[in-house]
């Protein structure tokens, strides 16, 4: 595969809807997501029956002790299309990491291809009852004998010890950090749906925080939430007659894993490698560069994956990211800024997995950001996860 | 606690004598760790793996210090470290610092794989930070 996305600005996103990102829901998660999923085709301008197509990816990503129940602790495209009362020609998910963007990847080709007219896509998080990642795992088996007896388990000492490895070689500093995280919770604070609406952090509340994985520490993870977001999707030339402005796709790009590590071992040289890989794919995959964008929304979801994505599509050398940080150079409030926390990330909203980005590409490139919204909105980015698992889409609101 | 099952017995039974072996494919004679269910260099669907000894000299990657386990049976704090072999570079074993959570440590730093018995026949790899003679 190589140049130009043949179906470059002919699918659009035409419609959103969000629910209410909480701590713990009062009920099942499924219930939300059919309201939800109902709002935002009404927000398009359609009606349930129209929907022909259902993409989501339903993974409930913990490490931890959980039962996986559809309709409660997921809600998959088949499970959703169902209790809508939808009768689809299409009800795909994506397995894997990378969810979002893997997904959207789908719904894409779908609407290109002539798959389905119309597709609601949707994303719906579970934050299951007691720790998140915690385990009471005494035996080791499979691929995790050769982690877990080490004591090297869940997803945060992995991150931990690649952004050491990141601060050691570049020097950066825990402050840089603090700014990072200060953004993305000051954006999301604006943010009304946001579990973090209203709560802004301060650096000096980052500092005083423990470092429970050193150098990392709590504020550096997003935090489990349970919450429901829905677009709709549909070709550019049905987009055209629904009440809101298209934001169109122009291209869009995935990343996968290349080498044999112990599982849940993400290092940095991985990371930085195929994030050179995805970058030089999805530029040309989009027929831009990292200096033709306005909205970069860059994936969160362990603060030092900003740091990476940041270097690897361009935006910064090698190395810079902290120092630019620092620098105020993503400061939504600066008009001159690249503004790659302004939708609030994960960290801002709540562990909504990619999500936030999206939807701050959307809002922005559509117009509907209300008192956030930026001047210069003609083009956006939205990442998810990491370059060796995760991917970006690229938007843009003109469709020449 | 480590579950050994067919494939990788051999490494458990050398570490329950404090021998760290890498996996090398029958294959193509390439080594990995740990061992996949076809070979990570040829993609051999059948690399039956062969577990020879390796000298325990490694370098420090980076490491994590870890105050919280989400694993129970764990004592925090304790430090991860994310080191390379030096007999193969590409191959990076990750285990804990036997040398303590204020150790002083730096990228490049030379350790050395030890063993932790956490019960009879059963040990897993760790490091020492290696001396300067
Ligand atoms: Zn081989």
């Amino acid at each position: 595969m190589s140049g130009l996305f043949k179906a470059r600005n002919e699918v659009a996103l035409v419609g959103f809807a969000h629910s209410k990102v909480v701590r713990r829901a009062d009920r099942p998660l499924g219930v939300t997501a059919v309201e939800t999923a109902r709002a935002a085709i009404a927000d398009a301008g359609l009606s349930v029956d129209m929907i022909d197509g259902f993409v989501s990816s339903p993974l409930l990503p913990t490490s931890g002790d959980h039962q996986v129940e559809d309709g409660v602790t997921t809600v998959t495209s088949a499970w959703l299309s169902q209790h809508i009362g939808a009768d689809p020609a299409y009800a795909v998910g994506f397995q894997g990491i990378g969810q979002l963007t893997g997904s959207l990847s789908i719904a894409i080709n779908a609407i290109a291809s002539g798959a389905c007219d119309y597709v609601l896509f949707h994303r719906a998080l579970h934050n299951p009852q007691g720790g998140y990642n915690d385990s009471a795992m005494s035996q080791a088996r499979g691929a995790m004998q050769w982690a877990a007896p080490q004591g090297f388990f869940g997803a945060m000492p992995a991150i931990a010890m690649a952004y050491n490895e990141y601060c050691q070689r570049y020097g950066a500093t825990r402050e840089a950090m603090a700014h990072l995280v200060v953004e993305a919770r000051k954006n999301g604070a604006r943010i009304p749906w946001s579990v973090w609406n209203g709560k802004p952090l301060t650096v000096d509340q980052y500092m005083a925080e423990e470092m429970i994985f050193e150098p990392m520490c709590r504020l550096d993870a997003d935090m489990p939430v349970e919450g429901v977001a829905c677009f709709v999707l549909t070709s550019a030339e049905r987009a055209r007659d629904l009440p809101h402005r298209p934001v169109y796709v122009s291209g869009f790009a995935n990343g996968y894993p290349r080498k044999n590590r112990t599982m849940i071992h993400w290092t940095l040289d991985d990371m930085m490698e195929a994030g050179d890989d995805l970058s030089a794919r999805l530029w040309e995959n989009c027929g831009l560069g990292p200096q033709d964008i306005d909205i970069p929304q860059l994936y969160d979801g362990f603060s030092p994956f900003v740091y990476i994505w940041l270097e690897s599509l361009g935006f910064c050398k090698r190395g810079a990211a902290h120092e630019f940080i620092l620098s105020g150079g993503i400061d939504s409030d600066r008009a001159d800024s690249l503004p790659v926390m302004s939708g609030g990330g994960a960290i801002g909203n709540g562990r909504m997995h990619g999500v936030p980005q999206m939807l701050e590409c959307y809002l922005q490139l559509s117009g509907r950001a209300g008192e956030r919204q930026r001047e210069r909105a003609t083009t956006g980015l939205a990442c998810h996860s990491t370059p060796h698992f995760g991917g970006v889409v690229v938007y843009s609101n003109d469709p020449g | 606690m480590p579950v050994p099952d067919e494939q990788s017995a051999p490494f458990w039974k050398a570490a329950s004598d404090h021998v760290l072996t890498v996996a090398k494919c029958s294959k193509c004679d390439q080594a990995t760790l740990p061992p996949d269910l076809t070979c990570p260099h040829c993609h051999s669907t059948a690399p039956d793996f062969r577990f020879v000894p390796v000298e325990g000299g490694a370098r420090i990657r980076t490491w994590a210090v870890i105050r919280r386990s989400f694993l129970s049976g764990f004592k925090v704090p304790f430090v991860l470290v994310d080191a390379e072999l030096d007999a193969y570079p590409d191959l990076r074993l990750i285990g804990q610092l036997l040398d303590g959570a204020d150790a002083k440590l730096s990228i490049g730093a030379p350790v050395v794989v030890e063993f932790e018995d956490l019960a009879p026949g059963i040990s897993v790899p760790a490091f020492r930070l290696k001396v300067a003679a």
